[in-house]
């Protein structure tokens, strides 16, 4: 969706919201709203009750453990399905409640399956142009699955997901570009995310040396073309700590933060654990 | 029937044989008499702007006395009661004499509430020195918009946000990487842990997805005990690291909210340093600001989130004093001395002293449905602003305001002001509010009133002469003199300039200084009604205006007058009308026995006029009774019927001193509808009863006011002018024809301030003002017959009334022992009624 729709000028497109827990972050919930303001798009709230959780039921020593780690009970498939069933009801709400309040088409269901299977059928289902929106905060751990989703979801075109420090929305819309050549169609996406609340667009330039800043600056300022309302910063990370440039994130005080996967910011198989301790907006992840 | 009523000239042969009549009649009153009128020349200016404005008081020496002792005595209770009639100008001239003394009065000092960190219910009351308040409060707003600042850029910091990672990373290094560790181990040992929604749960994994369980079931034996028995270890180290979580989260808060005041320490401490040395003379004030800066530190996160988050309902920035999160640390000025404008000590006037108006009171906010309040709703009464000097209240006003006048009292008598809702003071709601300090109270209390409310307090509550000792009595009137003349001249010029008017030249000061007295209803006084005069000014200025004169004339004065007399004497034209058209009877000419003009006055608000009203007696053989009519019909008032006991007992001492009083007579006032009160008339009745028992007319041309006494002396009455004219009014009516004129009271000449057309007609000769201090003397003017003395034998002289009315009596008195004795024959002797 963010490359395609952008870059053509088309309008729709389509959010898919993954609902795995009845606690989902409402800083998610906001963020997948908010794309789906933005792109004029609907969202499908997809509730995936995951089938290896009745796979265990069937396992007659497997028990559960509380959060709290004090309570053990056995697993059973009605007591798996009940639970699961009245996640999906307070997940449902909290998305409609939203949703309607954006005046954002809705429409929940609920499916069980192998989660990442589950997405990959449901962004098939209905074209290619679908963002994936995750409800459940990603976790340093976490990088693995990113990557997963990103190649095994084809019919998406991006992630939003938030950390678990997220608490807002609002606030300057940052583009982090470490590739000019994905900068137009990155920019055209945070117009139409600022143009909801007209938030600042904000472009942080990352290299590892000055030389490649001075000469990513020089295309950025080609590809605004002297426009007032972009402002420029550069992040100059000499021997390319993730911890650097999820520092200069979390000071930016964004509202949304847009980025490539597998660069500095979200690294490919590096460690996710600046970012999470940081970042305290949305993320929206693309290929 | 003994008497007939007859129509008859003065000095007539009438039924009972000659009368002797006076050779000639008594002279009446000259026109100078009627009306004392200042000449303007002796005024000694031409316009009012020559003359200095009079602030205080005029003619008013004991009420100024006293209001100076209450002023300077230091004892709490002796506070004043100023008593005098509505719009006397009391309340101005207090302030015009108490102002210049508060002035040079030391300046009260300054109070504020803050919040009482320990105990919030009891907002804790700081005393400042006069005019520090203002500037605590602007200081504690100045601190909390630095910290603002100051505190989110240090908590964003490299510092402290290295120091937090730090602690963050420990405890992630004690539970997340356990638990990534044992999620490894658990892979490793193809167990897959997965999230339920309510915990985590294991199961056997091959290739990341969890093993189905027929094909583990298919498993040997002894590979699935092994897989069991690692779940179980790995399940059991799963639940350790989780019961583990809690305590270290409870250490990582521990060991941040330590980092959070260490940081914030030393910024409050730098922020409010400057403060607490401003006000290091005032122990009290450094004591709340160290109270603040502790619980400004412990509260520190309050400056980490954005006004916006916390104040999300309003969604607009708000400034620290008006943001919710930083209330407690405001300052709230209940009262501030000492400005500018205002040095020295304060002089409060409360117009609506209602209980919280003069308490204060503890306001609430409506806020998602419920009522809440806290220490900064908290707002001053009059007793706060006038604390330190002098609070003026009108008595009647805090008397009929619900809970007001014992909340004063309570307050005086603690000297204490106590802010409580009046039901909680009552005891009668127990609902937990705020419950503020008392602040010492220390002032003098001025009330002003009526005469006649001060001595009802002073008969009913005991408690207000022990807390008004000061009574400070203003008189209605000041004693005409050239002095108070000029003194009155110059309170005309205050007005003027009070209210921006036109000057007025001496002719309309000495028109004014007449209708004072014509207010005073006392030609040697003068009216002090300030509220009365003024509007007089205000509307002849009007007048002036219209004329477009520069300057307000006597002109302009007397159409003032006259027009406030028009616009309220739709009654009075009312009433003439009926006696014009014949409706009501009143005869002007002619004579008639037994019937007589009487007078009275109608008060409608300020204004009040004369009426003639007929008044007629019936006299007849009885057993010693007089009968009032008006108070037989509970249309008379005590006044009323003492008047006419009082003329019974002047017949009796008079004529019948040695015979019984057989007689019975009615007295009525004809086609009186209301309630008659008051003993004006009482010379009339004895005129009107005079007349019937000697059978002799009076003359209807004449109209009579004045008491009479069991003496037969003619006592002053009021209203003397208003009565005059309003006869006056009805004969110019049916045309004047120099025979009519009103008997008075010669007691009452001292009153005249008579309209300046009857002083007209009296001078042409066409009315006639008679004045009379005995029934004598006026039953001879009114009757042209003489009224006799006593000789040396004991007896009137034949011919005169009084000779007449003794013989009648007699006459009465010999006819009711024969027909007693007829009774006693065997007749009845009953007195007919």
């Amino acid at each position: 969706m963010i490359a395609h729709v952008a870059q053509t000028g088309e309008d729709r497109g389509r959010v898919v919201l993954q609902l795995r827990s009845g606690r989902p972050s409402v800083i998610a919930l906001e963020a997948a709203v908010r794309v789906a303001r933005a792109f004029q798009s609907e969202i499908e709230g997809l509730f995936v009750q995951d089938e290896q959780l009745f796979d265990c039921a069937a396992y007659g020593f497997v028990q559960e453990i509380s959060l709290s780690g004090r309570q053990r009970r056995a697993v059973s498939a009605a007591g798996i399905e009940r639970d699961l069933h009245l996640a999906a009801q307070v997940a449902r709400r909290q998305i409609e409640a939203l949703a309607r309040r954006a005046e954002v088409p809705l429409r929940c269901r609920v499916v069980r399956d192998e989660p990442l299977r589950a997405l990959s059928v449901a962004c098939a289902e209905s074209g290619p142009w679908n963002m994936v929106a995750l409800a459940e905060p990603f976790t340093a751990g976490n990088g693995g699955m990113l990557k997963q989703m990103l190649v095994e979801i084809a019919g998406s075109t991006g992630l939003v997901m938030v950390g678990p420090k997220a608490k807002r929305v609002t606030g300057p819309v940052i583009v982090a570009v470490e590739d000019s050549e994905q900068l137009p169609a990155m920019l055209k996406t945070a117009e139409r995310l600022a143009a909801l609340d007209g938030a600042e667009l904000l472009l942080l330039l990352i290299a590892s040396d000055p030389e490649r800043l001075h000469w990513m600056d020089g295309e950025a300022r080609l590809v605004i073309e002297g426009r007032e309302d972009v402002r420029i910063q550069s992040a100059e990370v000499a021997r390319g700590e993730a911890a650097v440039v999820a520092e200069t994130l979390r000071r930016l005080k964004g509202g949304f933060v847009i980025c490539r996967f597998g660069g500095l910011v979200v690294p490919d198989e590096g460690d996710l654990r600046p970012l999470v301790a940081a970042l305290e907006c949305p993320l929206l992840l693309v290929r | 029937m003994f008497f007939k009523r007859s129509q008859q000239s003065s000095g007539t042969v009438t039924g009972s044989g000659e009368v002797t009549t006076v050779a000639a009649r008594p002279q009446p009153l000259e026109a100078a008499e009627l009306r004392r009128v200042v000449d303007p020349a002796t005024l000694g200016f031409k316009t009012t702007e020559e003359l200095h404005p009079i602030t205080g008081l005029i003619g008013q020496d004991r009420a100024l006395k006293a209001i100076q002792f209450g002023a300077n005595i230091k004892s709490a209770d002796f506070n004043m009661f100023v008593l005098g009639p509505p719009a006397s100008g009391k309340s101005t001239a207090v302030k015009a004499h108490l102002g210049p003394k508060a002035r040079e009065a030391e300046t009260p000092p300054d109070w504020v509430y803050v919040y009482n960190f320990e105990n919030p219910n009891r907002p804790k009351a700081l005393q400042l020195p006069h005019g520090r308040g203002k500037v605590l409060a602007k200081g504690v707003v100045a601190a909390i918009d630095e910290l603002r600042s100051v505190l989110p850029a240090l908590f964003e910091g490299e510092d402290y946000q290295v120091r937090r990672r730090a602690i963050d990373e420990e405890f992630r290094s004690t539970h997340e990487e356990a638990f990534e560790a044992l999620n490894n181990k658990a892979q490793n040992q193809n167990i897959a842990i997965l999230r339920t929604p309510t915990g985590f749960t294991m199961a056997p994994m091959h290739e990341g997805k969890v093993v189905k369980p027929e094909v583990f079931n298919a498993l040997p034996e002894g590979m699935r005990k092994e897989v069991e028995a690692k779940i179980e270890t790995l399940q059991k180290e799963l639940a350790a690291i989780l019961e583990r979580m809690p305590k270290a989260d409870k250490k990582r808060r521990a060991q941040l909210s330590e980092l959070n005041e260490e940081v914030a320490k030393a910024a409050v401490s730098d922020t409010l340093d400057d403060l607490m040395s401003s006000f290091a003379d005032v122990p009290q004030a450094v004591a709340y600001l160290q109270a603040a800066g502790r619980d400004l530190v412990r509260n520190v996160g309050i400056f980490l989130m954005t006004g916006d988050e916390e104040n999300a309902i309003v969604k607009q920035p708000v400034d620290s004093a008006h943001d919710v999160r930083f209330r407690r640390y405001m300052v709230n000025v209940m009262v501030s001395n000492g400005g500018d404008d205002q040095p020295g000590a304060p002089v409060v006037e409360e117009l609506n002293p209602t209980y919280g108006n003069l308490l204060g009171r503890v306001e609430h906010i409506a806020q998602m449905g419920t009522l809440v309040t806290d220490f900064l709703l908290i707002k001053p009464g009059a007793l706060h602003r006038a604390n330190g000097g002098y609070l003026l209240l009108d008595a009647r006003r805090v008397l009929l305001s619900p809970f007001a006048w014992e909340a004063l009292k309570r307050a005086i008598k603690a000297q204490e002001i106590r802010i409580e809702q009046p039901m909680e003071a009552a005891g009668l709601i127990s609902t937990q509010s705020l419950d503020p300090e008392p602040i010492p109270l220390n002032l003098r209390v001025v009330l002003t009133g009526d005469r006649e409310l001060y001595y009802l307090l002073a008969a009913y509550d005991p408690d207000f002469s022990r807390l008004f000792k000061v009574q400070a009595d203003f008189d209605e009137t000041i004693t005409r003199s050239t002095e108070n003349d000029n003194a009155y001249a110059r309170l005309i010029a205050s007005i003027v300039k009070e209210h921006a008017l036109k000057p007025l030249d001496a002719a309309a000061v000495a028109r004014i200084i007449d209708e004072g007295a014509r207010l005073a209803d006392d030609r040697e006084k003068l009216s002090i009604e300030i509220g009365r005069i003024a509007d007089i000014v205000r509307e002849a200025d009007y007048y002036a205006s219209q004329a477009k004169r520069k300057v307000t004339t006597r002109q302009d004065v007397a159409r003032a007058i006259d027009e406030q007399i028009q616009r309220a004497d739709r009654l009075r034209d009312r009433a003439q009308e009926t006696i014009n058209r014949g409706i009501v009877l009143v005869d002007t000419e002619g004579s008639a026995v037994g019937q007589i003009n009487g007078l009275s006055v109608l008060q409608l608000g300020s204004f009040s006029f004369g009426r003639p009203s007929r008044i007629t007696a019936r006299v007849r053989l009885g057993a010693g009774r007089v009968t009032d009519i008006e108070r037989e019909a509970k249309l008379g008032g005590p006044l009323h019927s003492k008047g006419v006991m009082i003329l019974w007992g002047f017949l009796a001492g008079r004529y019948a001193l040695d015979v019984p009083l057989a007689l019975a007579a009615s007295l009525v006032f004809e086609q009186s509808y209301g309630g008659v009160e008051g003993d004006s008339a009482s010379s009339a009745e004895l005129y009107a009863l005079l007349s019937a028992l000697a059978d002799v007319p009076i003359r209807q041309s004449l109209a009579v006011t004045g008491s009479v006494n069991q003496w037969g002396e003619v006592q002053a009455i009021g209203g003397v002018n208003e009565k005059i004219e309003g006869f006056f009014d009805v004969c110019r009516a049916r045309g004047l024809n120099e025979e009519q004129g009103v008997l008075i009271p010669k007691s009452n000449v001292q009153h005249l301030m008579l309209r300046e057309d009857v002083v007209e007609a009296v001078r042409h000769g066409q009315f006639a003002i008679h004045a009379v201090s005995t029934i004598d003397e006026g039953i001879e003017i009114l009757t042209g017959v003489k009224a006799g003395e006593r000789g040396p034998e004991g007896r009137f002289p034949a011919g005169t009334i009084n000779r007449l009315v003794e013989d009648k009596l007699k006459l009465f008195a010999e006819r009711g022992r024969s027909f007693s004795k007829g009774a006693g024959n065997g007749g009845g002797g009953k007195d007919e009624q």
